[in-house]
């Protein structure tokens, strides 16, 4: 399975139990402009993909709301199911690997003077993302405030950290370029 | 006219024989209510801007304006008028208490006392380090002590404040507090000037520029806001 919407639906089921229309409602409210949907329908063919591996599964009607005269399906994660998104997790880190590898490989491609200069907009693309994000002082009492704050200041220090490492690695990569220009262009 | 203006500016320090270029040709403006950030990795000459943008150094070539007047060769002599500095050097590790040390200088500057104390409270009340005042300055945890040293500087009400690595080895979940009160001091129209050595200081900044081997990169002038015209009311 290698949609990233259906990994995420996962981690939404896992979180708690729910039905269609409320996991497009909270699909959206949660990963926003990281991952968008082509359409709500994208959901119910993902909880059938989903059920299909066997990495969700439909709550037994009594357990459901009584007095409801048409339950809706509510779906929870099964045990394999949440084995497997958190080792899907852990892969992700090695394909941000990958991609970062990548990254600098096709830039190796260029001439020196080129990749300098995609470097250099890379890094002002890096400062203006690092500034960008607002300050937001933890209360120390993580426990007591709303998940979605402490969500929040998670995925930005990621961010921060990310966009860090960038900024050095930009700064190497430039002695390296500028040291293989000046030798080239150097007395022998 | 920006309140604080670099125009390239150029500085080299003696190293035993050998003259090592520390910063070139660096342009900058700064306006007032502005946070910018200087990222550099060690000994990429972010503690020279720093100290030349204060007129602390003399810069060898190129001009540094405060207000339009050029920082003459008589060095520091903005300190205190119009331009504060805090250095990330530990402190003296005297035992002086906190407000005590804040005080003193106002005193010095022929402040009555009880003014003078006024001042220095509302400044560590400003900083966030109301109850760091009757404390010896070395009991204090490094964002304490950070937050003591912007309150020294506020008390001589800059319109410039230059912070070097205000967020070095500040506790992880302390440092956006103080990235956020040096936000809210630009906010105020205090003009912020401050070096980083990790990118998450970055934050908050109205821009951040990279500095390194001595050159600035990055958006050296303010990008202004764009001008909206007011749509034309309509007619009742």
């Amino acid at each position: 399975m290698r949609s990233p919407v259906n990994w995420a639906l996962l981690g939404l089921v896992i979180q708690r139990p729910s039905y269609g229309y409320e996991l497009v409602q909270r699909f959206e409210r949660t990963y926003g402009e990281a991952l968008e949907l082509s359409s709500p329908s994208q959901i119910y063919s993902a909880l059938d993909a989903l059920a299909r591996h066997r990495l969700i599964e439909k709550l037994p009607k009594q357990e459901l709301e009584p007095g409801v005269r048409q339950p809706k399906p509510h779906y929870r994660a099964t045990a394999r199911g949440t084995r497997d998104y958190e080792q899907w997790l852990i892969c992700q880190l090695q394909e941000e690997r990958r991609r970062s590898r990548l990254f600098a490989q096709q830039l190796a491609v260029l001439a020196p003077q080129a990749a300098l200069g995609v470097l250099e907009r890379c890094e002002e693309a890096c400062l203006k993302q690092a500034s960008a994000v607002a300050p937001e002082a933890a209360s120390g009492e993580a426990w007591r405030e709303d998940a979605s704050r402490l969500t929040a200041r998670l995925v930005s220090e990621e961010d921060r950290l990310a966009i860090g490492a960038k900024l050095s690695w930009i700064e190497y990569a430039r002695r390296e370029l500028t040291a293989l220009t000046t030798k080239r262009s150097g007395p022998r | 006219m920006s309140l604080l203006e670099l125009e390239r500016v150029g500085r080299s320090v003696r190293q035993g024989a050998h003259e090592r270029v520390v910063l070139r040709d660096v342009s900058l403006q700064l306006e007032s209510g502005e946070l910018l950030a200087v990222w550099g990795v060690r000994h990429s000459g972010r503690s020279m801007l720093l100290r030349v943008a204060a007129g602390i150094e003399p810069a060898d070539s190129g001009v540094v304006r405060f207000a339009g007047q050029a920082l003459s060769a008589r060095c520091g002599e903005m300190l205190g008028k119009g331009i504060a500095y805090c250095s990330n050097a530990a402190g003296s590790g005297e035992a002086h208490e906190v407000l005590d040390e804040l005080m003193m200088g106002q005193l010095a500057r022929g402040v009555p006392r009880a003014l003078s104390r006024a001042r220095a409270v509302a400044a560590l009340e400003r900083a966030g380090a109301e109850r760091c005042g009757a404390r010896a300055s070395h009991e204090l945890d490094r964002a304490e002590a950070v937050r003591v040293r912007i309150a020294g500087a506020l008390v001589l009400a800059p319109s410039l404040l230059v912070i070097e690595e205000p967020t070095r080895a500040v506790d992880l979940l302390e440092r956006d507090a103080i990235l956020a009160l040096l936000r809210s001091l630009a906010d105020e129209g205090l003009a912020v000037l401050m070096s980083a050595g990790e990118a998450t200081a970055l934050s908050g900044a109205d821009r951040a520029l990279a500095l390194t081997n001595g050159v600035l990169r990055g958006s050296v002038t303010p990008e202004l806001a764009p001008v909206l015209t007011l749509r034309a009311r309509a007619r009742a």
